[in-house]
């Protein structure tokens, strides 16, 4: 099936404005952009350099420090408790690799079915994959009781005569989020060639030695777009089933478990909707920040990207809400002792008022504002919506995970979980993040430069009688 | 390891030919004094935890005694004490999610044992326990000298990050295994005694083969009265109780 | 495919080969089966050497059970119950089994020390010499009859020196005691037992063979008398091994204890009643039984109902069980006898059991054999006879004080003035083995060895039918500088020369065991024998002990119990405060066990409260107070007061608070210091006829603090009370 450009929007009604605010009708010269995206990313002011350091700091204590004192203390420094033996680790572990989900989504899927607004900000996007991910690496390992012996789950033959087992969950999730971290980078690296190339004929120093292994000999030549392209459309179809494979099996962790309230056959759908919540949402406040910081990005991010992406934060929180009562009617209607229990204290518990907070940011509030057009274009909104539809998904997570733990078969070992230094550690793997980040994007082009210029070069305006259509080619 | 007493795996055998050892609570006798409680401790070198982490749920007990309260004073009554230790599934959900096979079905006692020095904390098999009977080393327990020289030579010593459990005292049917090998006789039904089951002041606990129909905990298991907790999760749990009197 | 293989297909193969590896590894039922070793063999595979046992016996209270302690290269690992040993049959009690964290308990004394001033815990060490010296210029210089020696229940050799070394100087006999004795109201127990049967021993319940158990504050699952041999009687009388039926137990009492617990009715009389209700019980089965109404029971029902608050259909339902049961059985113990009628109480109910014609049979009572070695009175003094000392001391009539075997700070009552009277006391010397509140107010202390690195012996007071003593051994080397009493003592004797020396010339401990034993070699009937007192040693060691194969229970007899007029006064309470004030022991701690760590943490069996003190108050009563879980308050008596938090406790009298005894130290070790209450603080000093201190006639008040501690409990509060509960 070949699935075909689209136009930006309905040519008719949109004519009336000028055809410039959209991204791919408002060319540049090609050198121009080149220089735009050079300079966004080699101009790094003293601010950069504060908030580095501050997060550096934050990082180094946070992160590093707190989990070196839990490794050596032991795990009694965090919440855990029995019966609650997860907490926040793996409430962060799921939650990143939610926000990981994004990035592939958006780069992927949309490249996939060929959708023009992505070409922007595909590059965004990956990069939150690969950096999402590694903060669910990191959290999966501050999770283990003895993480100085987590190289024991590698399956490699070795003289303890150890082998790992492929029934546990754990080690399909560890595989899973392996191949996914693998293969996100990889894909993340392939567009980024080009751009690399560019920047390494237009660079000096040690960023042109760089980019010249990055850029591993790229000069642009006929054969090499087409291997490249080539190698992308594999990837682009390749990595959306391990996309939705990897939070699928994220789910079996607690689906296959035989707690009330885990052992639910919605899971997997309802695990990768919930992760293209938030990470769209987090998408969204990137490219935010980004726009509204780094230079010559507001022609790059406009807000016909912050309406499309206000459409599908809207359509995903409408699944996302479907997929959570699915879940609870399913589960209540079963009617078993336990769980009915179980979503009695979710929902009056201790911290009912949680749960509620999960509803009412993950629905309510998207589906008040977004419907807007006006409302989802405007970015700081966007960003507050995005914000908080990031909080209801943690809470979601909460709850799954701490909260649903607290209740389970032996009502005589019911115990509550409150967070101890894991607070420090999530503060700590949210500033590694921004980090990681804000390093990134001095680093590459946060623009794709190359697949801008080639949506613009594709996009024309054509007139038929009266009428201006606009006009997509394909290039491919 | 005994290696001559492994038998070979039969695939076709159910599960329920497996088991080899069992017990059976007798709640009616059970007065909820904690002697096994305390007998498993010393047995089985059980860190105590003191009190800010029993307040968090943190205690290390092996085995612990429930009891539940029925109906407002005056006709209040507490439900039978019932002590709850590892059931021995036969059909273990702590076993198949353990990634680096710390929960193992031992094969020649048909027991469930973790290996403790193969554990690396990830929990998942005590999230996974419908029966709550696991627990976690959170810290190196503090053993102040000289509280160590009581520690059992014969019992592993935890480390701070690994899970551990009941394991209807592995260690206590090894020797006796032994013992009655190297006599050149079969074990006698009764010789094997866990440590609760010793000091059990009532003889609320019975231990022993149920695979072998004349041993007392197998004619105990079916004489009428026995239960096995969330049976119908199908974890063919080796423990009985016994309700009513 | 060629000859040669590309890198490319190598690679291809050697992926499809490790992915089949993978999966296959994964497949199939085998996985599970497959022997995996790890790296290094577990222990629980290895030998690493036979273990050693030695029968001894157990000194965490005066019961007397057999342990056998498993060693292995000197050190101590566990204990269990001698399986010979008549008392416990090879069971144990979460107590005994913890003897070890006290063996091995961080805090013990490490040697003989002394200190300039009075609890400064500025301990000096000093040399045994130099100690015994100091013991024997004391009893040499001291006026005999101003000395005074404080000893606990065991072990029971050091009480006979004692004596011996008492009678030998001319000084008063050492007095003995317990907060477990006190607790128990064994006093009134057995003056119960003089009064009507002449004798004043211990009856022996024997519910092993009832059909109906009434219980009446006699907790004898936990801590009374003795408790592993009262739970195998229980156990038995569940089962229904001699009369078929299973046994039915009732128990009578303000609270739920851990026996309540167990029992199949619990009926929460009005403390200081449980004399009526015995006697209306026995008028109703006499009614029901169509007897003639003995005139012990002469009382009206409906009246007796009333000031019980039992509900006379309750008394008529049991009297009827009782009337057509085989074997009943009532049992008079604990805070039923601590109160102002305890004496009168004991009487009617034992009154009750001569009616029910049980005595001397099956299933009913009997006297506790008189154990061996009996021939000096050996039993517990009286609150009374302390307060006595107390007096003596405070006037100054006590120049030296010896302690041994109890904690008299801790578990006096603190209106007895005990440590006040201390420090008219010129000389003060404890031999505690840990430094309790007693031995840091000491001027010497020597410490003795733990019971597991000790000779002696411990004569069973009750618990059995067969008259038996157990016998202790050194099951380690002592782990410190420590020493034996009697070794001191009898190092001291030697030194002093004369009469004393003569009367105790024992070259050490082991020599005058064995000539105590030598009585017990003449005897026919024990389950072993010996031609001489070597061999018997020899014996009585491997087997721990010594016990008559034959029964010797006593059957008590009494002709005129039921035709006399019983009449029990109303119970009198002092102070003006609104709740029934009802301490009890500790099931888990005891009186001693609160510096081992292990029992600290083992829950208690009905609140499952750890590693503290609470206060059990009925949830509806705490609601009208406005007090919820775990908030502190504050129990003030007329003699003081105590705080704890509250556990809002369902199986309670809305109008009666408990407080368990165990907790509240302010010394003995880190476990124990600085933890809990201790009700003994806010006991009044009011006696019963039997000169029993009536512990639980008070009356007090309650009052909130405003503070919180949440009480350490294994039990979930959600998941046993309710989600919806207030927590």
């Amino acid at each position: 099936m070949a699935v075909s450009a689209k136009p930006l929007s309905h040519p008719q009604v949109e004519m009336h404005h000028d055809p410039r605010q959209y991204l791919m009708l408002d060319p540049r010269p090609r050198g121009e952009m080149n220089e735009m995206v050079m300079d966004s990313m080699l101009s790094i002011s003293w601010k950069f350099w504060v908030a580095a350091g501050i997060l550096g700091i934050i990082v180094l204590v946070c992160l590093f420090g707190a989990w070196g004192y839990m490794i050596f203390e032991g795990l009694g420094v965090a919440g855990t408790n029995r019966p609650a033996y997860w907490g926040i680790f793996l409430v962060n572990t799921v939650f990143w690799i939610g926000i990981s989900h994004a990035g592939t989504f958006v780069s992927a899927l949309l490249r996939v079915f060929k959708a023009e607004f992505r070409r922007p900000f595909t590059r965004a996007a990956e990069l939150m994959t690969t950096f999402g991910l590694v903060q669910a690496g990191l959290s999966i390992f501050m999770h283990m009781g003895r993480v100085w012996l987590s190289y024991w789950m590698f399956p490699y033959p070795n003289q303890r005569g150890l082998w790992p087992n492929f029934h546990s969950p754990l080690m399909w999730d560890f595989l899973a989020i392996n191949t996914y971290l693998l293969a996100s980078t990889m894909y993340l690296f392939l567009p980024l060639i080009p751009d690399v190339a560019m920047a390494r004929d237009r660079s000096t120093g040690w960023r042109k030695n760089l980019y010249r292994i990055l850029s591993l000999g790229f000069r642009g030549t006929e054969g090499e777009w087409t291997h490249l392209r080539h190698a992308m459309n594999i990837f682009a179809f390749a990595i959306l089933p391990v996309m939705f494979s990897v939070h699928t099996i994220v789910s079996w962790d607690f689906a296959v478990a035989t707690r009330p309230g885990w052992s639910s056959t919605i899971f997997g759908p309802y695990f990768v909707i919930g992760a293209l919540h938030s990470g769209i949402a987090a998408v969204a406040m990137v490219l935010i920040v980004i726009r509204a910081i780094m230079k010559n990005m507001k022609y790059f991010i406009r807000p016909e990207h912050f309406d499309a992406l206000g459409k599908l934060m809207l359509i995903v929180s409408m699944a996302w809400a479907y997929f959570f009562f699915n879940d609870y009617m399913v589960q209540w209607y079963g009617g078993d002792k336990w769980t009915d229990q179980l979503l009695h204290f979710h929902e009056a518990g201790l911290l009912g008022w949680m749960w509620l907070g999960m509803l009412i940011l993950n629905i309510a509030i998207p589906w008040l504002t977004l419907w807007n057009k006006k409302i989802r274009s405007n970015p700081w909104i966007l960003f507050i919506v995005g914000l908080l539809i990031n909080v209801g998904m943690w809470f979601e997570r909460y709850i799954i995970i701490p909260i649903s733990l607290t209740v389970n078969r032996m009502p005589f070992t019911w115990r509550e979980y409150v967070p101890g230094i894991e607070v420090l550690l999530t503060i700590g793997t949210f500033a590694f993040f921004i980090l990681l980040y804000m390093m990134a994007t001095k680093l590459i082009p946060i623009v794709p430069v190359w697949e801008v210029q080639e949506g613009q070069m594709a996009h024309s305006l054509r007139r038929f009688g009266r009428e201006t259509v606009i006009s997509v080619s394909e290039l491919e | 390891m005994s290696k001559h007493k492994i038998p070979e795996y039969n695939t076709s055998w159910s599960e329920e030919e497996q088991g080899r050892w069992g017990m059976v609570i007798d709640q009616d006798l059970c007065t909820g004094c904690q002697a096994c409680v305390v007998a498993c401790a010393m047995e089985n070198n059980i860190s105590f935890v003191g009190e800010e982490d029993v307040v968090y749920g943190r205690a290390m007990h092996w085995i612990r005694v429930e009891r539940f309260w029925e109906g407002e004073y005056p006709e209040v009554k507490a439900t039978d004490f019932q002590p709850v230790m590892c059931q021995q599934c036969g059909s273990a959900p702590c076993e198949p999610v353990c990634p680096v096979f710390a929960s193992v079905h031992s094969q020649s006692e048909e027991l469930n044992l973790q290996v403790y020095n193969r554990c690396v904390g990830t929990r998942y098999c005590a999230n996974n326990c419908p029966y709550q009977v696991r627990v976690f080393n959170w810290r190196d327990w503090e053993r102040p000298e000289p509280l160590n020289n009581q520690l059992n030579p014969t019992v592993t010593v935890r480390q701070r990050g690994v899970m551990e459990k009941c394991t209807f005292c592995v260690q206590r049917i090894h020797e006796a295994e032994d013992s009655a090998q190297s006599e050149g006789r079969e074990l006698v039904d009764g010789e094997v005694q866990p440590a609760c089951v010793q000091a059990c002041p009532a003889d609320a606990i019975v231990f022993g083969r149920i695979d072998d129909p004349e041993s007392e905990v197998s004619k105990l298991t079916k004489g009428g009265r026995g239960v096995q907790l969330l049976e119908d999760l199908g974890t063919q749990p080796r423990v009985t109780y016994l309700k009513g009197g | 495919m060629t000859d040669k293989i590309s890198r490319r297909d190598f690679l291809k193969m050697a992926g499809v080969g490790a992915a089949t590896t993978a999966v296959l590894t994964g497949c199939g039922p085998a996985a599970r089966y497959v022997e995996r070793e790890p790296y290094t063999t577990m222990p629980e595979y290895t030998y690493s050497g036979r273990s050693t046992y030695y029968a001894t016996a157990c000194r965490e209270c005066a019961a007397g059970c057999g342990l056998v302690a498993r060693t292995m290269q000197g050190r101590a690992l566990k204990v269990e119950g001698n399986r010979n040993n008549p008392v416990n049959l090879g069971k144990t009690c979460p107590r005994g089994q913890a003897t070890l964290h006290g063996l091995y308990n961080p805090d013990r004394v490490h040697g003989p020390v002394s200190q300039k001033k009075r609890g400064s815990r500025d301990f000096k060490s000093l040399e045994w010499e130099a100690a015994i010296d100091m013991i024997v210029d004391t009893l040499k210089k001291t006026d005999p009859g101003e000395i005074a020696f404080l000893m606990g229940l065991a072990p029971d050799h050091l009480f006979d020196l004692v004596s011996d070394l008492a009678a030998a100087i001319g000084a008063p006999a050492p007095l003995r005691f317990g907060a477990l004795a006190m607790f128990e109201a064994r006093g009134t127990l057995s003056q119960a037992a003089k009064n009507l049967f002449g004798e004043l021993a211990l009856p022996f319940f024997d519910i092993a063979n009832t059909e109906v158990t009434l219980s009446f504050g006699a907790n004898f699952l936990e801590t009374w008398l003795s408790p592993v041999s009262y739970t195998r009687g229980y156990s038995k009388m569940r089962k229904g091994n001699t009369n078929g039926g299973r046994g039915y137990l009732v128990q009578f009492e303000a609270r739920m204890s851990q026996t309540a617990a167990a029992a199949d009715e619990w009926i929460p009389a009005r403390p200081g009643t449980e004399g009526l209700v015995a006697q209306a019980l026995g008028k109703l089965v006499a009614e029901q039984r169509g007897d003639i109404i003995p005139h012990a029971f002469d009382v009206d029902v409906a009246k007796a109902a009333e000031t019980s608050g039992v509900a006379e259909e309750t008394l008529r339902n049991l009297a009827g069980l009782v009337a057509v049961a085989g074997r009943t059985v009532a049992i008079p113990g604990g805070a039923a006898l601590g109160q102002s009628n305890g004496l009168e109480t004991a009487e009617a109910i034992l009154t009750l059991n001569i009616y029910l014609g049980n005595t001397g049979q099956p299933g009913g009572v009997y006297l506790s054999p008189v154990a061996p070695l009996s021939e000096k009175d050996h039993n517990p003094a009286s609150v009374f006879g302390i307060a006595a000392l107390v007096e003596r001391m405070e006037s100054g009539k006590i120049k030296t004080l010896f302690v041994h075997g109890i904690n008299p700070v801790f578990e006096f009552p603190k209106s007895l003035g005990f440590e006040q009277a201390l420090t008219g006391v010129p000389q003060v010397i404890s031999f505690a083995t840990f430094p309790d509140e007693t031995a840091v107010l000491a001027d010497y202390l020597l410490p003795d060895h733990h019971g597991l690195e000790s000779w002696g012996y411990q004569r069973v007071v009750t618990g059995t039918g067969n008259a038996a003593i157990s016998g202790a051994q050194p099951v380690v080397v002592p782990y410190y500088d420590t020493r034996s009493t009697v070794d001191i003592l009898l190092a001291a004797a030697e030194k002093m020369g004369g009469k004393v020396a003569s009367v105790l010339s024992f070259a050490d401990e082991v020599e005058f065991i064995q000539s105590k034993l030598a009585d017990l070699v003449e005897e026919s009937d024990g389950f072993f024998s010996a031609p001489e007192v070597n061999t018997f040693l020899a014996s009585f060691q491997q087997f721990g002990g010594w016990w008559k194969t034959t029964d010797s229970l006593g059957v008590p007899e009494n002709d005129d119990a039921l035709t006399r007029t019983l009449k029990i006064p109303a119970a009198e309470f002092e102070g003006k405060g609104e709740f029934h004030f009802l301490p009890f022991v500790s099931p888990i701690l005891g009186e001693a066990g609160a510096n081992k760590p292990w029992l600290q943490e083992v829950p208690d069996p009905t609140t499952t409260v750890t590693w503290n003190t609470w206060v059990e108050i009925n949830p509806v009563t705490a609601r009208e107070l406005d007090i919820k879980d775990d908030d502190i308050v504050r129990i003030v008596t007329e003699s003081g007061s105590i705080e704890a938090a509250v556990y809002l406790y369902p199986a309670i009298r809305p109008d009666t608070v408990a407080v368990p005894f165990g907790q509240g130290h302010t010394a003995y070790g880190r476990y124990a210091q600085g933890r809990g209450a201790n009700p003994a603080d806010v006991l009044g000093l009011n006696f019963n006829a039997a000169g029993d201190l009536s512990y639980a006639a008070m009356k007090v008040r309650v009052e909130k603090t405003g503070k919180k501690h949440t009480l350490a409990r294994l039990e979930s509060r959600m998941g046993v009370y309710g989600l919806d509960e207030e927590y």
